[in-house]
Parts: C-alpha cells; structure tokens; sequence
C-alpha cells in the first residue's frame, strides 16, 4: 500500500464529492466523528456514484496523515480520483482493502487523532462486530497449517500490495522486480513493472527502507490489494521478515530456499573463479627458473630473460637459451597474455569491470564479481560471463583458428524435425523388431558397365539398370520379395508384383519412391519414370502409392564412394539391398598372363528378415543378381 | 540549372557595362549590383545550415538578391553531422532491433531463421550517403533558385552593411544580413575528445565501430537516440546525467515512461547527480576511456569507470567565434548573441541593449530553440522583417522530436511549467490521455506501448502543449503543434476526424476525452 501508482490518478478533472463543481484540487473526503477516532467513508464522486472502488490506499495503516494530503485513490464511474484527508491523524484501520468495493457513505477506514488513541478506536472498532479481523491477526497456534500467516515479526516494516492500476484490473502480475532482496529504496524510487490490462506500469516506494522480502516473483500475479513484497526499515531485519515472508506466500519457505540457492551460484563459482583470478597475479610475479649463468648472460646480451623459453630439467633456462634467443635461434617467448585473444589490462583501483548488464544479473543473482572471470574488452565482466556463472548458459568454448582458415560454425542445440524426418525416425524405430542379418557378395561389373555406357545415351540411369536387375533376380527367388506377418502365429506373404524403392535423399529428410512391377517393364520405361519420381520426391509431390508400395528396396551409395554398407530393412518388406561404388580391383585368374588380371567390382550387401528368409536364399539370390550383371546382362534390355 | 545562365549573362553584363564597385569585385556580384542599388547583394546569409537555407529560399521568394557564405559547410550541422545522418543510424540499427526481437516477431508470427546480422561499415556508409544526398538536394535547390552560394566562411567587419569572404578575404555589401552560424558540440572541461574512443555526435555519426560498452555523458535527446543506435547494434550503455533526474528537459511523465521503454529494458544503466569530471582517451584494444565522476554538488569523487568509447552529448554552443561579432560592438553571452524577437540583432543581454540595424540572427547561435525547423522558421521570420511585414515566431508552436524507438514528441511547455503557468496566470489546466494501446494500429503493429497526453487551457480550451511517447510519435505532433500554432480548441479538435484506423486516432482518443466524450 505504500505506493503511488504513477500517472493512474487523473489530474485536475476531479469533481467534489457532491456535484460537479470542477476543482483543481482533489475531492476530500468526508470523515465522520465516531467514538475514540473518526471514519473515512466512501465519497460520492459524481452525481451517478452509487458505491466506489478503492484503487489504492497511498496510505498506510499507522501512517499519520495530514489534512489536504492524497491518502486513497478511489476508482468512479468517470475516472480514477485522487481523495483527500480532512483533518490530521493516524490511520488506524484500512476496512476497504485495496481493489475493493464500498457504498458511498460507508466506512473505508478508521482514523485516531493520534497514536494513543490507536488502540481505543481498534478496540472499538472489533467490539463493533467485524471481529474478524482481531483473530486472523492473532498468532496462530503451532499447529496451523503452513498457509496461515505466522504472527508478523515485532520489527518496523510494512508490505506492498498489489496495486490496482486500473478501473478494471482484478490482478496484475509482476512483470519485473527492479530491485532484488536487500536492496536498499528511497520513496518515489522505481521498484518493480506490474502489468495491467491497460499498461505497464512502474510502481514507486512511497517511503524510504529495505526490500525485505518479495512475496510474488517476477512472471507471478497476485489479486489486487495482496501483498507482493515487505518492505524493512531496518537493514537488520531482513532475515526476520523473509522468514515471516515464507509463511505468507504459503509455499516453501521462499527465504530458507532462497538461501542456499543464492548461496549455491556462489560456492559454485569460487572454485572456478579462483585460478581465474589468480592468473594474471601468478603471470606477472611467475617464478624464473634460470640459472645464475643464465641470468648474468641475459644480462650481458640485453635479453628479457622472462621471455626466454627454458630448455633445461624443469623448463629451467640455460645460458644456452638465452643465447639462442639473442642469435636469433629460438624465438621469444610470447608474453603470459597471449593466452588470451583480449588484451590484457588491469583496471585502476576501484573499477567495477563489468558491462551495465553484467552488474545487473550479478546484482540479481547475488554474485560478487570479483569472483567472475570477465571474457569481455580489458577482461572486463559481461552479460554472458555472469549468465555462465550462475549456470543459464554453456560457456563458449574459443575456437581455435588457424591464421587464414575461416572459422566453421557448428550448428548446435535441439531443432524441431520435420514432418518427413519424424516418420523416417518412426519408421527406424518400427524396424527394431525385426531380426535382420545381412550377406555381402562382390559382383563384377565389367559387362554391366559396358552395358550402361553403351544405353546410357537413350537417358537410361544406373538405377533403372540395377531395379530391373534385382527384380529379374526376385522372380528366381520370391521369397526375397515376401513380408512376414505374425497371423496365425506366422505367416509368409508373398507379393505378385516387385516393386522396387530406391532411396532418395532429399532436402530435410528421405524418401522411397518406388518403380512399380519393375520386372515386367523396359528398362527405357523404367529409367523414364524413375526420373519423374525423382522430380516429384524433390517438389515433395509424390503420391502415397508412389512411395509405400514398394516390395523390396534398394539403397545405392556407390555415387559417394562408400564401399560397402548395410541397409536397415523398411518394415513390411523381406530385402534390401545396399549398393556400394564399383571399383577396380585385381583378382588371380589362371588365364591371365601374370596369373591376376583388373576388374571393376561392386559390394552389394543384403539385408533380410530371417523370420521368413534365411541365409541360403539371401546367398541364392545374390548369387542369381551376379549371374544376371556379369553373364547375362543382355535381358536387362530385352 | 538557372544560376548557369544567370552566370553567363553576368559575365556578359559585367564585360559590356557596369564597373565594379571595388577592383576584386566579381562577375556575379556586379549583375546582383546593378538590382541592389547602392549594394552588392540585398540579403546575406552568414551560415548555409537548414536554418541559413530556409532564410535563403524565402529570401528568393520575396526577389531578394542573395548571397549564402556557406563556410564550405552546405547543409550544416543538421544534413552532415546531426539529425540527417543520425535518422539514418536509427533506421538501419531500428530495423536490427526489431529483427532481433524474437519474442516481438513471433507475436506477429514471424520466425527469423538464424542470426540476424549487420555490417557496421554498410550502416555508416548509409548515414554518409544520405548526408551526401541531402546536401546535394539543398545545394541543387539555392542554385536552382538563385542563390548565390560563396564557398568562404563570412565575418562581419566594422561597417555596416559588409561581410567579408574569409577564403578570399574580398569584401561584399548587403543590404541586410542574417547570422545563422549554427551550433557545434558542446565539450565541458576536463573531458579530452580524440574523436575515436571519446567522441561528441560529430565522430560518433561515423560508427567508427561497434563498442562493447559506451558512456553516454548528458541523457538529452541527442544522447538518447544513441544509445538507441548503440544498444540495438549490441553495446551496452552507460548514461551520466548531471541533473538529478535521467532525460532533465523532457515531461517528467513522458521522462519515466521513456525510462521503462528506453533505458530499463535495455542493456543500459545510468548514474545521475554527477559530473564526468575527467575523461581520458583510450586506445581501441590497448587501453579502455577512463572516466572519473564526482557529485555534482559536493564534487566529490563517486566512481571511475573503464568503457571502450565515450560519447560526450551535454549539448551545444553557438558557433559565433571568429566571425566578427565584435567588430560589430556585440557582446555574446556563453557565444550565444542576443536578439529581439523579430531576430534583430541586439547588442548584447543586457537590459538596455540596442537593435543593430539590418542585422538579424537565427538558429542556434541565438539560442532561442536549437532545432533545425526552429532555425528555418526563423530564417524566414527574419526575411518577412527584412521585407517589411512585421513577424514574430511563435515557438510555443514548434514541435519537436526524439526519434528513438519508440519516438518522443512534444510541442509546448512540460507538464510541470504548465502547472505554474497556469498558476501565475491564472486559468485552469485540463489534461487528457489517449493510450496507444487502446489503438488498432498500434496493436497491429505490436507496439501497444505509449501516451499522448494534451495539456489545455480549460477556460478557452486551447491546446497548451501536447506530449507524445509511442510508435510515430514525431509524425503525431504535427496535428498538435498546427492546433497550438492556430489556436484551435480541444472542443474543436474532438469534433475531427481522424483516419480509421491510424496511430492519428490516439490525438483523437486525447482530444475527446478532453472535452468528456469517448473515442471507443
């Protein structure tokens, strides 16, 4: 309650409490004398006021007050209003919390003409039936539960309450807290943001303290009129009012987790921050391990021995160092500092070497910067070393760049896969079940490749070749092109058609478009449609049935040089064949004049489920796709 | 293109008939002598700034001869080294800031894939361009109309009527002359500017390079656009305020608000009450700008501080040195020379002081509103004198503007003088709001954050001052300063009509609820 809300109270429209009548001074209220004290009550503020909100007591309970001075806001059917005391006193009870209602006329707080009398009014305002109050302020016993209040500590404080910023502001949330716990607040003083549904809006100290305590955190909100934070008068009684605090946010004790917390940062940085700072004293007073020689003939040869590397037992310089780095033989040493890409300097006494940034987060984490060793310009403390400190961000590791290598960038940290990357992760995932084992088998490919050279000026691709290839050999061997189904506590299903997908990497993710009945088609019409569903993989416009009807895959990464690999097996197919580069190899033959001669050979290596398939008719099949591309690779053109 | 052939008659003229008045005169001047009479030129015009310019053009409208000594120094400070090229810093650093803003984007979802980033050297070479091609445009336009522009710095001699070309020492004669010197940076002492780590708005516009913190010493407009600048291009700021309170001369209301949205959020802290007594250069990457602060009342030593680069922005001083003034029996005050408000020279501050005749000053060297259109609009005030018709500048009705982002506006007294005036004069103040977060516009934008508030006269109901923060604040004013200008009524301005829906529509908010009617 100890708060001007800033600019909400509108100035000079304000009407008397009885009419119209515009004055520039604010409305005064009208007190009306009652037993030991006197009442405020509600004040008409316009002609239509039937009852008013009080938006904010400036004001607090226990505060003397002066006639003519601003003591509540209160909230009209026209605008926010400024309202006035009569007369002198002491407020002794606020009755109208902040952001509540009253009708005109009736009581919103309790006055005494002075201290003595406080008691008096109190006691006759309790005997007055609203007892309420008396027994919520008393002490509850031990045993309450921990959402009670706990009696407040007998030190001079007083709370800030969420302020009503607004007409129509029921709660307001704490946007942020511009000072931290401990800090000391002068009245009129900025302290924290509070949101309303109109603005941000600061809120002042409205007198001179200690922020004890804060009740509602920064991203929190609080109803209007509840306490956010308690305010010491005593640097002293911090401690007292955050335990007092602890007990009303009806939470963990904020105080006692606050504790540790702030005190963990700090424990956690010493360490670090030890070696740190000792570096630069260690650098300049380091130890000279140097021989008398060794010194007098730095001395006579005019060289900084501190800059000669030691050769000796124990990096100890020798004489022989140091003449080698006056013939120019061994270079000097690079002074302590080059460590470091930022030049070395120590600030004069007294500097805070530390960014506006940096002394704020470490203000708010209660770091001593001094503990923090500063990676900024002249060492000096940023933003980000305090954020490293307190653990809210990786430390930067300094890449190490060689003179005129550009520096490469490693993208780094989680990105959000694409819709296509999810299902191929899926996809992985559903594989897991199937027990897989694969065969490899190098095929010669002479004659393939004389066959490709010669069809490939008809646009006929490798791939188109290799599909009708292994579909010729899956008409031999239609167990390869069959799935396994566990109905019926196994069953084998075979396919009538080959299908064969061939993996497509893709921008952002990978795709199998799929030649349909590949054994039954030209090779021209499938080199043809192969390049269309290329086409259509690349635009992402590719049909359900152009990618999932495949019978059997076939992953080639010859293209790239790899040798040989294994596929995983898609699931809901047999096989998959994985294709490595054709290279040239020799191979002992008889008939050749030095008893080996140089093919082109290619690694192909199959992957199967051996639920259904098993190891000979992997080995059969493979061995019928090496018949078909090194002997008979004429009926991939029939 | 005129002048050309204005020139060429000239030298026709000049070798045909009419004999020079002096041996050294001109071509030129000796076709202007022959419409002038008994003189070279009618009007001279000492100072080639927007303030010198505007005089120039309006001197042309009224078919003045006119000579401009431009001191080599077309445009002045406004187009070369102040609000020209310093728009073109905010615009390029605004647009980083705003690219940078993640959270601000992607409520208007928008993603930025990547770092946003920026070449220094492009944004400087932007801020020079535009200078460049301002200049150009206003040179083109004396030229197309007439003027003639004399490359030379110009100094009043003993005589009346004389301004000399300190290039090449010939001397012209006016009719009437008009001072407009301009302005140059402010520097207070102890503070040594190097122009490279401790630099006034001069060596800044250069965006020599990004610091990773920078003083800013003084927190006017001219260093809070900077730090604009800075801290979207990602320097810390650190802002040293002699007066007690951050940004002294604007709104206290406006100053606080401008505090939340400008300083608070950003990486910038500030000290205030203290003198940055001492400010050593540094050397970039070798040594850091110590600065060494004490109070300002007790002048006691508070705190030293190493940046990498420090903006020294604690105002300006007129530029009135060397240029005669004392030849001419006028006595400065601070440089700045007094006049009357019909901008007539006066011979010094004091009270008792004499008109100089067909001498008139404008701008910033008088000290009256240093801001460009200020400067203008008494250039052309002194040209209305020169030629007879009596006028006087209302500077109540110039508005000005902070173009930080978002903008601050204003026209007319703070809200704090308006209280005491209406107080010593006796009328009563009414004040009403109108919210940019209640504007369509501005929440379109996202940029919910802002005020304008008018302050009136209740009793006549004239607009006294308008004060403006929020998006296109500077654009706002211009309906409030014309309304302060010609008197019109908050009654008046309520029954408009404002475009739907504009940021315009936060006056209108205003100016009903000054008169108790509702705009939503």
């Amino acid at each position: 309650m100890k708060f001007l809300t800033a600019s909400v109270a509108a100035l000079a429209l304000l009407s008397s409490s009885q009419a119209f009548a515009p004055a520039v001074k604010p409305s005064r209220i009208k007190i009306t004398q009652l037993f030991a004290g006197t009442k405020i009550t509600m004040p008409a503020l316009s002609s239509t006021m039937k009852e008013g909100k009080v938006v904010s007591w400036l004001k607090n309970e226990g505060d003397e007050i002066e006639a003519g001075e601003a003591i509540m806001v209160v909230e009209s059917d026209k605008a926010d209003m400024d309202v006035e005391a009569f007369e002198d006193g002491i407020i002794a009870k606020i009755i109208v919390q902040e952001g509540e209602m009253a009708p005109v006329g009736e009581a919103v707080a309790l006055i005494a003409a002075d201290s003595s009398e406080v008691e008096a009014v109190l006691a006759e305002f309790n005997a007055g039936g609203s007892g309420g109050d008396a027994t919520s302020a008393a002490a509850p016993p031990a045993a309450a539960p921990a959402t009670t209040a706990a009696a407040a500590p007998e030190v001079p404080f007083s709370k800030i309450d969420m302020p009503a910023l607004s007409s129509t502001m029921k709660e307001g949330k704490v946007v942020s807290w511009l000072k931290s716990e401990g800090d000391a607040i002068s009245a009129g003083e900025a302290i924290m943001v509070v949101e309303s549904d109109k603005a941000d809006m600061d809120v002042e100290a409205f007198e001179d303290g200690f922020l004890a305590a804060i009740i509602t955190q920064e991203g929190e909100s609080g109803a209007v009129g509840a306490p956010v934070a308690l305010i010491a008068e005593n640097e002293s009684d911090i401690p007292a009012l955050q335990a007092y605090a602890a007990t009303l946010s009806g939470a963990a004790p904020p105080a006692a987790a606050a504790a540790p917390a702030a005190a963990a940062p700090v424990a956690a940085a010493a360490p670090k921050a030890a070696p740190a700072a000792a570096t630069p004293a260690k650098a300049d007073g380091e130890r000279l391990f140097a021989s008398p020689l060794a010194r007098n003939r730095a001395k006579e040869l005019g060289v900084d021995i501190s800059l000669v590397t030691g050769t000796g037992p124990e990096g100890r310089i020798t004489a022989a160092d140091v003449e080698a780095v006056a013939s120019g033989e061994a270079k000097v040493k690079k002074p302590a500092a080059s460590a470091s890409s930022k030049p070395s300097w120590t600030p004069a006494a007294g500097v805070v070497a530390a960014t506006p940034t940096a002394r704020a987060l470490a203000k708010k984490a209660k770091l001593d910067l001094a503990t923090i060793k500063g990676t900024g310009e002249f060492g000096r403390v940023t933003a980000d070393d305090v954020l490293i400190a307190t653990g809210q961000k990786e430390p930067e590791r300094k890449k190490v760049v060689r003179p005129g290598a550009a520096v490469v960038e490693m993208p780094s940290g989680p990105v959000a896969m694409t819709g296509m990357q999810k299902a191929v992760s899926n996809n992985m995932m559903a594989t897991m079940s199937t027990p897989g084992f694969q065969v490899s088998r190098d095929i010669e490919m002479d004659n393939f490749d004389a066959l490709y050279q010669n069809v490939k000026g008809k646009g006929i691709s490798v791939s188109a070749l290799l599909a009708k290839a292994v579909a010729l050999a899956i008409e031999k061997y239609p167990i390869i092109n069959s799935s396994f189904s566990p109905e019926n506590g196994g069953t084998i299903v075979y396919k009538k058609d080959i299908n064969i997908a061939m993996a497509v990497a893709i921008e952002g993710g990978l795709i199998t478009p799929c030649l349909k009945f590949a054994n039954e088609r030209s090779v021209e019409d499938l080199a043809e449609n192969w390049k269309e569903l290329v086409e259509k993989a690349r635009k992402g416009g590719l049909k359900p049935d152009e990618y999932q009807s495949g019978t059997f895959s076939i992953s080639n990464m010859g293209m790239f040089g790899v040798t040989q690999f294994g596929s995983i097996l898609p699931n809901g197919t047999g096989g998959i064949l994985a294709i490595g580069a054709t290279r040239e190899v020799i191979v002992p033959c008889k008939q050749a004049v030095l008893g080996m001669k140089k093919v082109k050979q290619m690694t192909v290596t199959l992957t199967c489920d051996h639920r259904q398939i098993y190891g000979s008719d992997a080995a059969l099949f493979l061995k019928e796709l090496a018949n078909i591309m090194e002997n008979n690779v004429n009926r991939l053109t029939q | 293109m005129r002048i050309l052939v204005t020139s060429v008659i000239a030298l026709a003229s000049s070798a045909a008939a009419f004999s020079p008045i002096t041996t050294f005169r001109s071509s030129v001047t000796a076709l202007e002598a022959s419409k002038c009479g008994q003189y070279d030129f009618d009007v001279a015009i000492i100072g080639c700034g927007v303030g010198g310019h505007g005089a120039a053009l309006h001197a042309r409208a009224q078919g003045l001869e006119t000579a401009v000594f431009s001191g080599a120094d077309i445009g002045g400070t406004c187009v070369n080294r102040g609000c020209v090229p310093s728009k073109a810093l905010l615009a390029a650093s605004g647009r980083v800031r705003e690219m940078k803003n993640d959270e601000h984007l992607k409520s208007l979802g928008i993603t930025v894939d990547g770092e946003v980033k920026y070449d220094r050297q492009g944004i400087a070479d932007h801020a020079t361009n535009l200078a460049n091609r301002v200049k150009g445009n206003l040179e083109a336009s004396l030229v197309g109309l007439g003027v003639q522009v004399i490359e030379g710095r110009g100094s009043l001699t003993g005589n009346a009527h004389e301004v000399k070309d300190e290039a090449t020492g010939k001397i012209y004669t006016f009719k009437d002359i008009i001072l407009a010197p301009g302005s140059v940076p402010f520097v207070p002492p102890g503070i040594t500017v190097d122009e490279k780590t401790v630099f006034t708005s001069d060596g800044a516009l250069k965006l020599p390079y990004v610091p990773e913190w920078v003083a800013i010493v003084g927190s006017g407009y001219i260093g809070l656009e900077f730090s604009d600048v800075y801290t979207a291009l990602g320097s810390e700021v650190t802002f040293i305020e002699a007066m007690d309170n951050i940004m002294p001369t604007f709104d206290r209301e406006i100053a606080k608000m401008a505090e939340r949205l400008l300083i608070r959020d950003r990486p910038i802290d500030y000290r205030t009450s203290v003198f940055a007594a001492e400010v050593i250069p540094g050397i970039p990457g070798e040594k850091p700008v110590t600065i060494k602060m004490i109070d300002a009342k007790t002048k006691e030593h508070v705190e030293t501080i190493e940046v990498d680069a420090a903006m020294i922005a604690t105002g300006r001083v007129p530029n009135t040195k060397n240029m005669g003034l004392e030849n001419r029996g006028i006595t400065v005050n601070r440089g700045f020379v007094a006049v009357n408000e019909k901008m007539e020279v006066l011979t010094s501050h004091d009270e008792g002081a004499t008109v100089i005749p067909n001498l008139y000053c404008i701008g910033d060297a008088n000290g009256k509103m240093m801001l460009a259109h200020a400067a203008s609009a008494q250039g052309i005030s002194a040209v209305e004198n020169i030629v007879g018709r009596e006028h006087v500048v209302n500077h109540e009705a110039i508005p000005a503007a902070c173009f930080t982002h978002p903008e601050i506006a204003m026209v007319g007294p703070t809200e704090e003088q308006c209280i005491e005036r209406a107080k010593a004069e006796g009328w009563t103040l009414g004040k009403s709001q109108g919210n940019f977060r209640a504007n369509s516009k501005a929440l379109a934008e996202g940029e919910g954050q802002g005020i304008a508030k008018v302050l009136f006269n209740k009793d006549t109901g004239k607009v006294v001052a308008v004060h403006i923060i929020g998006l296109h604040a500077a654009d706002l004013i211009q309906e409030c300063a014309n309304a302060v200008a010609a008197g019109t009524t908050v009654q008046e301005l309520s029954m408009m009509v404002h475009t739907h829906p504009t940021l315009s529509e936060v006056m209108d908010e205003a100016f009903k609820g000054a008169v108790g009617m509702s705009s939503h």
